[in-house]
């Protein structure tokens, strides 16, 4: 009798345990270690200014930017002006916007720098804001905002000499590259 | 040992957060700019006063410029930098010269033509420039041959009745225009 009850207890544990362990066995849970690693990185793009020529491509890095037709006492486009006339040189200008975005980043600011591809066509000159360019990297900027556009000028000074003599061929888009590289500081 | 522990990790995450600071520093990107531009020649016309003539009252150094002889007579002072000439019992001319300057730009012409017209017409008075008469009919050549980027002195000359009334304002316009050759 004492064996029976003994053996009643222990079924009734046994069956206990197990509904225990079948409930157990409707949940799961479990631990994905994922690991992200997140590099920083910055683009640079060109935007039309308000008060400068409507850029082709705007909103890319590769742009382009056309004066139109500029002489030293004719008219000019819109965007486009003519704060100097020398008797060696005359300057156009227009306006164009930089915006350079940082992903991921604890950059503060960036340095922008600008070069021609090639030399400048003959008599022509070009500036971006007050640094004349030439086929080496110049820093125009050297805390530049991120994620905003960031006014520049360009600035193409061309000799009033005739063609042939100094001065630039008329009549003809005459067409340069500038590279400009912002790097993170 | 645990103050030791706390340590060794503030360390560990401080030069990782270092590590991540100087790979951000050196990021780049770049973009390139097509600028394209048509130079065109051009010439440009401006007056200026001239050293024996009337200094111009308004406007010396560009192309809108204002000439004032003032009080004339044929008899009378005239002012400095004005020629008088008197016609006895006709007319008298009053003269002083301006300066006319064109300068080129980005041009192969070798000189330009200046040509000058009343902007309306006078009956009464005859109006010349550098001894050619204008008048609002049609523009009146004025030299073929001018030189770029040199003041050319222009006698502006107005010849006046006598029977002009005393105290009448003569004013007209003349238009000049300078075409490169």
């Amino acid at each position: 009798m004492k064996n029976y009850a003994r053996i009643r207890t222990l079924m009734l544990t046994g069956l206990l345990l197990a509904s225990v362990a079948l409930t157990a066995q409707t949940t799961a849970t479990g631990t994905i270690n994922a690991t992200l690693i997140n590099k920083s990185g910055i683009a640079l793009v060109f935007d039309s200014d308000p008060g400068g020529v409507a850029l082709g491509n705007t909103g890319t890095a590769a742009a382009s930017l056309n004066f139109g037709t500029v002489s030293a006492f004719g008219p000019l486009s819109a965007g486009v002006t003519r704060p100097t006339v020398l008797a060696g040189s005359y300057t156009v200008r227009t306006l164009f916007d930089v915006n350079v975005l940082q992903g991921g980043g604890g950059s503060p600011n960036y340095t922008l720098s600008a070069n021609l591809a090639a030399a400048a066509p003959v008599g022509f000159s070009y500036a971006v804001d007050a640094v004349t360019l030439t086929t080496a990297a110049q820093n125009v900027q050297t805390n530049g905002a991120y994620g905003t556009d960031v006014q520049h000028s360009l600035n193409l000074t061309i000799s009033t000499a005739a063609p042939g003599a100094g001065g630039p061929a008329v009549g003809a888009p005459l067409t340069t590259t500038i590279n400009f590289t912002a790097t993170a500081n | 040992m645990r103050k030791l522990t706390l340590i060794a990790i503030a360390t560990v995450m401080f030069a990782m957060v270092s590590s991540m600071a100087v790979a951000q520093a050196g990021n780049t990107a770049s973009g390139t700019l097509t600028v394209t531009a048509t130079v065109n020649s051009s010439i440009n016309l401006v007056f200026n006063s001239d050293a024996a003539g009337v200094a111009l009252s308004s406007g010396a150094g560009t192309n809108a410029a204002t000439l004032a002889f003032g009080n004339v007579s044929a008899f009378g002072a005239i002012a400095a930098g004005i020629t008088r000439t008197v016609v006895a019992g006709t007319s008298f001319t009053v003269s002083t010269p301006v300066d006319v300057l064109v300068t080129k730009s980005n041009s192969t012409s070798a000189n330009y033509t200046l040509k000058a017209q009343l902007g309306a017409a006078d009956a009464t008075n005859t109006w010349g420039v550098a001894g050619n008469t204008v008048t609002s009919a049609s523009a009146a050549t004025i030299t073929a041959t001018g030189t770029y980027g040199s003041n050319a002195a222009e006698a502006v000359a107005i010849t006046i009745p006598f029977t002009t009334a005393s105290g009448s304002v003569i004013s007209n316009t003349i238009n000049f225009t300078a075409t490169s050759n």
